[in-house]
């Protein structure tokens, strides 16, 4: 009975999400065909303007006139005879359309849906593997049981995804067969790995999350159980370097012969310039993806949570995906611009397209996402800091911290180039306000990302301290103190002095060259800070050391970088990827080296209170959903700019769209699809958890044998 | 109850948005003016103007947020019933303010009045692909070749390009008044240093006539060249023209 009421609650339900899809559907059909009926003319003006040769992909490419709008040639149907029509030659198809639809509406929508439940099935178990661990070492069964509550998700989201590629795979071959056709042409053998590694994965997915029960008890048990999780995370990850490879080809082909489409080495068009980069950048952006939906999920819970158990469960594990969300989210600017450097190497034309060019506006709402990003975070730990007894002592930072985060955004968030009326352009005088002219250029945007890194990790570490009082003495710490110390010092050392040698190894010109000595010299004075630190906290003035070691990273890979920036951008732009990759390895190095210190020097440190699970405001919760609804944004707009970029071929350089959606889409345009994809994702993910969760309503109504009021032993372990 | 000094935190985060406004609305077009040495202000733009205030106002509404306690004490400030005077004055200059400045807001931008459009400005237009795989001659050359070829391109450039671009390449050349949107000055770092040769060989060959359908609304009044000048001349100018204005431009990186 309960069953015939929850189903008629969600048809009458379903009748106002159908109707808010079509409110979106609508307009883009619409829109689409006033378009379609445009294009073809317009292309073949463009096509005749230009009158350029460019390398073509001779794969019979037949021109959109001389087909109908099902791809099929052109007859004269008045005329036509079955015998004609049997002796009729088969001309090749190049595009259909789908049902009426625009064919790249269509894959853009599929694509970026399976690709955002896909990142979802290869980000969570990353970290439902480690928490599993961090469980089984700990001995701590809350651990273990929200690592299976993830995989249960999981299992669930599995199928749709799996689901939503077939989809996608189908979409592809009958409305892009020739396409396709050069795709398979290059990939053919991939294609089987994939289909090899999906079995795998569906395989050690199912197992993982079924033999979860039976493999526990003993610690062998317990370890083939962890492995298997390592496996499933090997299988998802393969897939998804399989996928990228295909992906990132067609931006950035290798191993053809352009002009024919002749394979020469798949090798080299599996690992084509922008392969890794991008393998890279998904990999940590899956984890962040991950953890914010999962943080979304423990938000609903709590909201609708009837017991205080309940509410205390989901605030930890609200915690704990909103934590694994910020610490890839820290890593995530860093990979993003090895990414955009890389597509400069690819077509310095592609990176002004990216960055200067038609693209450059949806940067700038890329910026206020990742600015929502940063501070929802922030705002998240601040909050937290209420059910931790002592965290008083720390509070008066967030005032400054506030500033500091949102001084940067607001640099962060400046365009270079402004929107101007006339009369304002006049009264300024010139191409550039003084506001966009020194804040609306990479060295400032690089120079206060990393100060909102900075300021994020600060707010974790006051965070982390608020339940802590006395310390025991570094020098008292024993053996793993020092072990951890010294590790995390060579290592530091290693990534910062390695790299200062190599760059004395660089092959500029002499009169480029010299703009690398200001990065080597910055690069060994860190290198002493972070000895300083070291030494500091050997003598027992670990927070003189990490204040010393924040000082000189802010004042290097900030304030004086952000000034070089400038410097190098003039006379020699080559330097600049060498001046990232020196900031980078600068923050890191705080990062790492702080991090440390602060666990050790905090190790057995008196407790000042517990941390209340549970005593939480309402408004954390709902920044948590709004955490996850901004990543998906993000997630469906920096599919969208990838994709773009190519403007109008479907493989740069070699292989041209000549179908009548080969126009890059405004941002109006843009705006409503991506609006559409996000809706459709965060509904259909809101489905598979509900149905995730029906078969356990009854039994998971009162969770029990947990104690929520945690010691700071309790919270360490979750790092 | 809080205590005395938390109780007017609505008021601290009104006045320290009023700070911001006023710092954005008249000193910074002051303090610009005398920083760049410019004989008028450089009042900050609308877009800017609007997106600075809101980021501001999220930045008080955050920290009035971040505790239980400071919420309260945000909203405590507009009930009544506390007894201090100057808050009890304060609250009512709050309350007959605010529709007040609504009404203000509601009124400027509803009455008619006569301004050109806001234009989202792109930076760099597209490329058309015949020009991207284009290769300076010169940059190829020994040294002395290219040095022969940045002087006869400054020649060319002082010929061609300073009556609007200025004799430095700084867009103060003589014409350069007569744009309403002057000339780009090229020693801005933003600029031509940020893309390569062959964006200035099709930018100087085809003009504003010749910029892309998508390019739009980049307004330029750029002369298109190619009736007038060689290829290898448009060459030298590029050449000439980074080292009068004192930089480099974006050059290919070795793929690794």
């Amino acid at each position: 009975m309960n069953n015939v009421k929850i189903l008629l609650m969600v048809t009458k339900k379903s009748a106002f999400v159908w109707l808010f899809i079509l409110s979106f559907v609508l307009p883009l059909t619409l829109s689409q065909k006033i378009f379609a009926s445009e294009a073809p003319a317009q292309v073949a003006q463009e096509a005749a303007v230009s009158g350029v040769e460019l390398p073509q992909f001779e794969g019979g490419q037949v021109s959109g006139s001389s087909q109908s709008s099902e791809g099929q040639p052109a007859t004269d149907v008045g005329t036509t005879t079955a015998v004609a029509a049997e002796e009729e030659e088969i001309v090749p198809v190049q595009y259909r359309t789908f049902f009426g639809i625009d064919s790249r509406l269509v894959v853009w929508i599929v694509s970026e849906l399976h690709l955002m439940f896909a990142a979802f099935v290869l980000g969570v178990p990353i970290f439902a593997v480690i928490v599993e661990i961090v469980g089984f070492k700990g001995g701590d069964i809350k651990y273990d049981k929200m690592a299976k509550e993830f995989t249960k998700l999981l299992s669930a989201a599995f199928a749709t995804t799996a689901s939503l590629g077939g989809l996608l795979a189908f979409c592809l071959f009958g409305l892009y067969p020739e396409f396709m056709g050069h795709m398979t042409n290059v990939f053919a053998p991939t294609m089987y790995v994939y289909a090899l590694l999906f079995f795998g994965e569906a395989f050690t997915l199912y197992g993982y999350y079924y033999s979860w029960d039976i493999l526990k008890g003993t610690a062998a048990k317990k370890w083939f159980h962890i492995s298997l999780g390592v496996m499933l995370n090997l299988f998802g990850t393969g897939l998804m370097f399989i996928t990228n490879s295909w992906a990132t080809y067609m931006m950035s082909p290798a191993g053809i012969v352009p002009a024919t489409g002749k394979v020469l080495s798949m090798y080299q068009a599996v690992y084509n310039l922008l392969w890794m980069p991008v393998n890279i950048h998904r990999l940590i952006a899956n984890v962040c993806f991950g953890g914010f939906v999962v943080g979304a999920y423990a938000a609903v819970k709590f909201l609708g949570a009837k017991t205080e158990e309940e509410r205390a469960h989901y605030d930890w594990m609200g915690y704990v995906g909103n934590f694994i969300g910020v610490g890839a989210l820290i890593p995530l600017p860093f990979a993003g611009y090895w990414l955009g450097r890389e597509v400069y190497s690819a077509s310095p034309v592609m990176g002004n397209i990216m960055m200067g060019g038609a693209f450059s506006w949806t940067f700038i709402i890329q910026a206020i996402l990742i600015g929502m990003l940063f501070i929802g975070v922030n705002y998240y730990l601040w909050l937290g800091m209420g059910r931790i007894k002592g965290s008083e002592r720390y509070t008066r930072f967030i005032k400054y911290l506030i500033f500091v985060i949102f001084l940067c955004f607001a640099v962060w968030l400046t365009p270079h180039n402004l929107p101007l009326s006339g009369e304002e352009r006049a009264m300024i005088g010139e191409q550039y306000h003084p506001f966009s002219k020194y804040f609306g250029v990479m060295a400032a945007k690089n120079a206060v990302v990393n100060l909102i890194i900075l300021a994020t990790f600060f707010s974790f570490l006051i965070y982390r301290r608020s339940n802590k009082g006395e310390m025991v003495p570094f020098s008292e710490q024993g053996k793993a103190g020092k072990i951890g110390i010294f590790s995390a010092l060579i290592f530091c050392l290693l990534m910062l002095v390695s790299y200062a040698v190599s760059l004395n190894f660089v092959e500029l010109d002499a009169n480029i060259k010299v703009f690398v000595n200001p990065l080597i010299r910055a690069l060994y004075i860190q290198a002493f800070a972070v000895c300083l630190a070291a030494f500091l906290t050997f003598k027992n003035k670990g927070k003189l050391g990490q204040t010393l070691l924040f000082a000189v990273t802010a004042g290097i890979a900030v304030l004086y970088f952000w000034y070089y920036g400038f410097q190098v951008m003039q006379k020699a732009n080559l330097v600049l990827r060498y001046l990232s990759v020196t900031q980078v390895a600068i923050v890191m190095s705080c990062l790492i080296m702080n991090a440390i210190i602060d666990v050790f020097m905090f190790r057995k440190a008196k407790l000042v209170g517990g941390i209340v699970w549970g005593k939480m405001p309402v408004r954390s919760q709902y920044t948590l959903l709004l955490l996850c609804i901004v990543i998906v944004i993000l997630m469906g707009l920096m599919g969208f700019i990838r994709s773009g970029l190519r403007m109008d071929w479907h493989i740069y350089g070699v292989l041209q769209d000549t179908s009548p959606w080969a126009y890059t889409p405004t941002l109006s345009y843009m705006g409503r699809v991506v609006g559409l994809i996000v809706v459709l994702f965060l509904g259909l993910v809101t489905f598979v958890f509900w149905l995730a969760n029906l078969g356990e309503k009854k039994e998971e109504a009162k969770p029990k044998g947990y104690n929520y009021e945690v010691s700071g032993d309790d919270y360490g372990n979750a790092h | 109850m809080a205590n005395k000094r938390n109780t007017f935190l609505l008021i601290w985060i009104l006045t320290a948005i009023g700070c911001l406004f006023v710092f954005l609305k008249y000193a910074s077009p002051k303090i610009f003016q005398v920083l760049m040495a410019k004989d008028h202000p450089m009042p900050t733009p609308s877009t800017l103007m609007m997106w600075y205030m809101i980021m501001g106002v999220l930045a008080g509404l955050v920290y009035a947020t971040t505790s239980n306690q400071k919420f309260a004490d945000f909203l405590s400030f507009l009930l009544p019933g506390s007894g201090h005077v100057i808050q009890s004055f304060l609250r009512n200059m709050l309350f007959v303010a605010f529709p007040v400045l609504v009404g203000w807001f509601v009124y400027t931008w509803s009455i008619p009045g006569a301004a050109s459009p806001v234009e989202l400005r792109i930076q760099h237009p597209t490329l058309p692909q015949d020009f991207e795989k284009l290769e300076n001659p010169f940059r190829q050359k020994d040294d002395q070749a290219q040095r022969k070829s940045i002087e006869e391109g400054k020649i060319l450039f002082q010929t061609y390009c300073r009556p609007c671009h200025g004799s430095k390449a700084d867009g103060n050349g003589p014409f350069a008044n007569s744009f309403r949107l002057r000339p780009i000055n090229f020693q801005d770092p933003g600029t031509i240093a940020t893309v390569v040769d062959n964006y200035l060989f099709w930018r100087i060959k085809e003009g504003g006539p010749g910029l892309p359908s998508e390019a739009t609304p980049w307004d330029s009044a750029m002369p298109s060249w190619k009736d007038d000048l060689k290829d290898d001349e448009i060459w030298m100018i590029i050449m000439g023209e980074y080292d009068t204005a004192g930089v480099m431009p974006r050059q290919r990186e070795k793929q690794e």
